[in-house]
């Protein structure tokens, strides 16, 4: 088995939340992805045998949404906003410098596998543009030396 | 039930259904009013993705898809004005997009939706500048199928075939918006019964038949109308022919048969009928025990004169009739009037059998088993004991069915019978013991009718002409008939004439005839009053 007892059990509860068992799919594919890092083929047979559909069912939603990721991903993902008031606010050579700091061409990920770094539509924090997101984290009002240092600070 | 005017007019429809639905239920739909539509299909769930199908309701202010719209009484529908006109050109725009436009190298010119509808509702110049969608070219999806990811318009027939049909669920579209694509699971092709039929529904030359594509133009098939002799379901089917050869089999939509599939076997069955081991001549077992071709004159002579010597000395009771459930109903009855104005009463009909699913496929492995045993043939396995107790002389049997399901062995049971005569259309272990031996036609090569699993008779008509000598079973049964002189034999068959002599003489058969019997055949007198109670 692939998914561990804890994501089943988590699983299940989720499950629990629906009134239909399908419903609990996206929270699922969520927990699968923060247990294991990506959604791999085995993953979603496994998936699919507790939701009662088909593997590739599983995928459809998996490739869906941007969020998930059907292959091995860097440790942390780094996401620039580029919409409208960040870049008002400097965003796009805010980006562009972090990817010279970190020798990536966005969206794409470092050598070590350490971090992706990738620009990213509006996420709702506009008033403290500009602003980055690191792994589920918000970084608000940032600045060229500031984004730095957060990535250095990001480990392996 | 609800009346509904569409273009003036007025039809009356069935509750709950959508508008493209209860024109397709009129039989009205792309005959009489055209509404174009790619996502819709008769025998899939709703998917409302192409939205090439709106069309102007009165009193909605917005065009709505017609595949979708539940018909209600009193609704107005308009399918033809310069606003539906208008839309169906924006969503062509829209579809065409990123279609790479190669129809000279898709096989599917001649026969393609999307190619069609532009000739109607395309803009003439495209007005984008932006690169087209780069995509798979040429991906093997499965042992039939080859997939083209750039001409596919995302209309999910083929998903929704898979899932709901076969319920094998191979096909789904990966990724979102314009990223979209048809893959499969990674590993896992699209390998099933009835895969082929996704050729069949993709509306554009997305999907295509390994066996089919580039063999020929479609524009110079000519489709004719038969029975697939897969197994005794006997789904419709159009044959495509040209050159006087058989290139392919589709399904033809019979919804009381086959709705509009086939199974891949079936389809796949048209390549017995040009096959190297069709039996070309006629020939006869000389003294030193060979087989020598001869015309079928001299092939009847020596049956008839094998069959007289037999009936002199032991009488007509030492000969055995073996029909095949692969003969037509007029072939059958023919060779039934012959047995018993011979006096043999030994007779039974051979069916070979295999697998079945609850989708399509039958056990019987032959088209005409029900018409057989209708026209009065017994299990062969009566006929197959009394050969082995001895008490049999000779053999008539048509095609070689009995051996094909390990009824009969040449070496044992038939190497030590005085006479047998062969009516075949393949070669088979028949050749090593046979004395006379006749080609006779495909199903694809006459015309006739079959009886099929829930009773229905449906027809055949000649596509194509046999390669080589070959005659019906009829024929050459009624051509020995007048040889030995047997009542009611003149040596003319006329398959027509024959049906009506089935229709007077069998009750179950009465009113049905070659032409009344339609391209969609008609049930039994029994089935067609049972169907009526129902």
């Amino acid at each position: 088995m692939v998914i561990s007892d804890e994501t089943r059990s988590k699983i299940e509860e989720a499950i629990s939340k629906y009134p239909q068992k399908r419903g609990a799919l996206l929270p699922a594919i969520h927990l699968v992805q923060a247990d294991c890092g990506h959604v791999s083929k085995e993953c979603a047979a496994e998936l699919a045998e507790i939701f009662e559909i088909l593997p590739i069912q599983v995928m459809e939603v998996v490739s869906f949404y941007n969020m998930f990721f059907d292959s091995p991903q860097a440790k942390h993902h780094v996401y620039v906003c580029t919409n409208l008031p960040c870049s008002l606010r400097g965003s796009r050579s805010l980006l562009s410098q972090l990817e010279s700091h970190l020798g990536v061409t966005a969206p794409g990920a470092t050598e070590d596998g350490r971090i992706f770094l990738g620009h990213e539509e509006c996420l709702g924090a506009c008033g403290y543009a500009p602003m980055m997101r690191v792994d589920d984290e918000y970084h608000e009002d940032l600045d060229v030396e500031k984004a730095k240092q957060i990535l250095d600070s990001l480990g392996k | 039930m609800p009346k509904i005017t569409i273009d003036g007019n007025e039809l009356e429809v069935a509750e709950g259904r959508t508008i493209l639905q209860a024109l397709d239920d009129a039989g009205l739909l792309m005959n009489g009013i055209d509404i174009p539509h790619y996502c819709w299909h008769p025998k899939l769930p709703i998917d409302g993705s192409c939205r090439l199908c709106q069309v102007e309701v009165e009193g909605i202010p917005k065009l709505q898809i017609a595949c979708d719209t539940p018909v209600r009484d009193g609704m107005v529908v308009h399918t033809q004005n310069e606003r539906v006109k208008q839309a169906r050109e924006g969503v062509m725009e829209l579809l065409l997009v990123n279609h790479p436009l190669d129809c000279p190298i898709c096989d599917q010119a001649g026969e393609c939706k999307l190619q069609d509808y532009t000739y109607d509702y395309g803009v003439k110049a495209s007005r984008t500048k932006e690169p087209r969608r780069a995509l798979k070219k040429n991906v093997d999806l499965g042992p039939t199928i080859v997939f083209d990811q750039e001409r596919c318009i995302l209309c999910r027939r083929c998903v929704r075939f898979c899932r709901e049909i076969p319920k094998t669920g191979e096909l789904a579209i990966f990724n979102r918006g314009d990223h979209s694509v048809i893959e499969t699971f990674p590993g896992t092709p699209l390998d099933n019964p009835y895969s082929m039929n996704v050729a069949d529904i993709c509306p554009v030359g997305a999907l295509t038949t390994k066996d089919f594509r580039f063999k020929i133009r479609v524009w110079f098939l000519e489709e004719v109308p038969g029975i697939c002799t897969g197994c005794s379901n006997g789904c419709n089917i159009h044959l495509g022919v040209a050159n006087n050869k058989v290139y392919r089999y589709v399904p033809r939509r019979n919804d009381a048969v086959n709705d509009t599939w086939i199974c891949d076997e079936g389809r796949m069955s048209y390549r017995r009928i040009g096959a190297p081991d069709r039996l070309r001549e006629c020939a006869v077992r000389d003294a030193s025990g060979r087989l020598e071709p001869v015309g079928l004159d001299r092939a009847i002579d020596a049956a008839a004169s094998r069959l007289r010597r037999l009936i002199d000395s032991k009488g007509p009771g030492v000969i055995a009739g073996l029909a095949s459930a692969h003969a037509t109903n007029e072939d059958l009855f023919t060779f039934r009037r012959f047995l018993a104005a011979l006096g043999a009463e030994t007779h039974g009909v051979a069916v070979v059998c295999g697998e079945a699913d609850d989708l399509l496929v039958k056990r019987e492995k032959a088209p005409n088993a029900a018409g057989a045993r209708e026209i009065g043939f017994r299990d062969a396995r009566a006929v197959v004991d009394r050969i082995g107790s001895g008490g049999i002389d000779a053999v008539i049997a048509l095609g070689h069915d009995a051996l094909q399901e390990g009824l009969l062995s040449s070496e044992e049971a038939l190497a030590n019978l005085d006479t047998v005569i062969v009516l075949d259309t393949h070669a088979s272990e028949f050749q090593r013991v046979a004395h006379v031996i006749v080609p006779v036609r495909h199903a694809a090569e006459k015309l006739g009718s079959f009886v099929n699993v829930a009773r229905r008779v449906q027809r055949v008509v000649p596509a194509v002409e046999s390669m080589g000598e070959s005659y019906s079973d009829g024929e050459v049964i009624a051509k020995l008939g007048a040889a030995l002189g047997l009542e009611g034999f003149d040596g003319s068959y006329d398959a027509r004439q024959v049906a009506r002599d089935l229709a007077a003489a069998n009750p179950a058969f009465a009113g049905i005839d070659l032409d009344s019997v339609g391209d969609a055949g008609r049930p039994l007198a029994d089935a067609a009053a049972s169907e009526a109670e129902r």
